[in-house]
């Protein structure tokens, strides 16, 4: 099967450092497939890499077979890639309303727009009567829903969701797991990176485990949440 | 104190306040979407009102062309020629010095700035003197009760309120103004949403530029004449007027705008001597600055552009 994202021997980093040494995976098509590892074992520096925002100095990215390495955010994302990015990042002195438009700022009819923020209501029933509040004003929660809600403005076809649970209650966490499932019910592609092992698994596909800058282990969940490897080298790392 | 021309005063506050704000608005637009001071925005102003006068000149060389007609045509003119310098100046000054430090980007934009003003000084004929700026407003008066106006200052004050009304509007309305405010408040967030970071910073000094050739056109349309080293004194009267409002707040440097023509205007009346009226305004802006050093609308009113 074609893949819908593929990475190649990426090696990245900042200044002189590299922090990916040699990357490789592959996310297929209305599957939920997971990045998992530690603080600082290069999750998101990959997720730049695929972006756009940090250059790979070596390696090559697909996106649809289409090769994508290093070009500028803007032309990856109008391919039909939307991010909800680490530590949910709405933009807090735009109103709800203006949150959400902005994720779907490069389609340009407005009653496009405009269905799809009633989809995405119809998922946050919370958001629909908060439309003029200012993001920034909002509890934790609430910015996390309005980030996925602006995610789904895009329409993507490749969703990347970079730790969603940072942060947030327990409650609130499983609500949020619940909701990339639904996602992938409607036929969209997920990238899930994440530290929360257990519950990650449980609701994706395929798996990845970086540390240090590699893939150390990956495979079906199923078999993830046996790998004595991957428990080793995810726990040896982390807290 | 002199009350006797009070009418006068105000109508003629109003007009400089119209200039100012137009100033500044573009200081805080390039403010909030790259976090500079770009100090040559004066001097733009200053290159506008000359390019509108070359344009001017030059129509009625070709022939009898109506004023209105040739007023427009000039406008537009410096309008484009400025947005143009504007998006020229962001893509190849401020848009490269992204990386270094915010100072090096002020040093290189205030060179520019002396740059543009020697080189008017230098290749426009006889340049260090003033120039008679062509008057391209009707010149009859209104009288309302015991006031006079004249039809060329309220054109001004009303063309310069709408220009910064319809910017105000699409900042807040359109897409593009949409776009300009996701990215001052988070470039790279921005990105990710598909925004073309360099096409919206250039667009937004295009915007900010044009809107500085306006007021240097509004300027010479209302003292009649320009003057090469004009545009300094403007660029630090905007600058410290977006400043006083609270930089990167549109509303914050229009009223930062009005304040400081009405400012002039009390001290003008207060004292005798005109020329006290530039140090009353500024001794009060600084002392506004020292007590809310961060501008009059970054706390009420969290709205940067």
């Amino acid at each position: 099967m074609e893949s819908m994202l593929e990475t190649q021997n990426i090696y990245a980093g900042y200044d002189e450092a590299d922090v990916l040494t040699g990357v490789s995976l592959k996310v297929q098509p209305g599957k939920i497939t997971c990045l998992l590892g530690a603080n600082g074992a290069g999750k998101s520096t990959l997720i730049r890499v695929l972006l756009g925002l940090t250059p790979a100095r070596k390696g090559q990215v697909f996106y649809q077979t289409k090769e994508i390495t290093n070009i500028e955010t803007h032309n990856i994302v109008r391919q039909g890639v939307s991010t909800i990015p680490e530590g949910r990042k709405v933009f807090p002195k735009l109103t709800v309303r203006e949150n959400l438009l902005i994720g779907a700022i490069l389609e340009k009819s407005k009653a496009k727009a405009q269905d799809r923020m009633e989809g995405v209501l119809s998922i946050f029933p919370q958001l629909a009567n908060r439309g003029q509040q200012l993001a920034g004003t909002m509890s934790g929660g609430e910015q996390a829903m309005l980030s996925i809600g602006r995610g789904l403005m895009g329409a993507p076809k490749l969703l990347i969701i970079d730790e969603p649970s940072l942060g947030l209650s327990p409650l609130f966490v499983k609500e949020n797991f619940k909701v990339i499932q639904k996602i992938k019910e409607r036929g969209i592609t997920v990238l899930l990176v994440e530290q929360n092992v257990k519950q990650t698994l449980e609701i994706s596909d395929y798996g990845y485990v970086l540390a240090q800058g590699q893939v150390v282990a990956h495979g079906t969940s199923s078999m993830l949440k046996s790998n004595s490897q991957m428990q080793a080298a995810y726990f040896g790392q982390g807290e | 104190m002199d009350f006797s021309l009070l009418d006068q005063h105000i109508i003629n506050g109003l007009v400089l306040g119209v200039i100012y704000a137009m100033v500044a608005v573009g200081f805080t637009l390039f403010f909030g979407v790259l976090n500079v001071i770009k100090f040559s925005h004066g001097d733009v102003l200053m290159a506008g009102s000359f390019a509108a006068l070359i344009a001017s000149l030059f129509l009625s060389q070709l022939g009898e062309f109506p004023t209105w007609l040739n007023l427009c045509i000039s406008l537009l003119f410096a309008i484009s020629i400025m947005a143009t310098l504007g998006t020229l100046i962001a893509q190849h000054l401020v848009l490269p010095l992204r990386g270094a430090p915010p100072l090096n980007t002020l040093l290189i934009t205030l060179m520019l700035g002396l740059a543009i003003r020697e080189a008017v000084r230098l290749f426009y004929p006889n340049g260090s003197n003033p120039k008679p700026f062509p008057r391209l407003l009707p010149e009859n008066s209104w009288i309302i009760g015991t006031m006079e106006i004249r039809q060329d200052t309220a054109i001004i004050i009303v063309g310069g309120l709408l220009a910064i009304l319809i910017l105000n509007l699409a900042i807040r309305k359109t897409r593009l103004g949409l776009s300009i405010r996701a990215v001052a408040q988070d470039p790279e967030t921005a990105r990710l949403m598909g925004i073309n970071f360099k096409r919206i910073v250039l667009g937004t000094f295009a915007l900010g530029s044009g809107l500085a050739a306006l007021a240097g056109v509004a300027n010479g349309l209302y003292y009649h004449e320009i003057i090469f080293d004009r545009g300094l004194f403007l660029g630090v009267i905007g600058f410290s007027a977006a400043v006083v409002g609270g930089l990167g707040s549109l509303l914050g440097a229009i009223i930062g705008g009005f304040l400081f023509a009405f400012l002039q205007t009390i001290g003008a009346i207060w004292f005798s001597v005109p020329a006290y009226k530039d140090v009353f305004a500024f001794v009060v802006i600084i002392m506004i600055m020292a007590w809310r050093p961060t501008g009059l609308l970054s706390e009420i009113n969290s709205d940067r552009v």
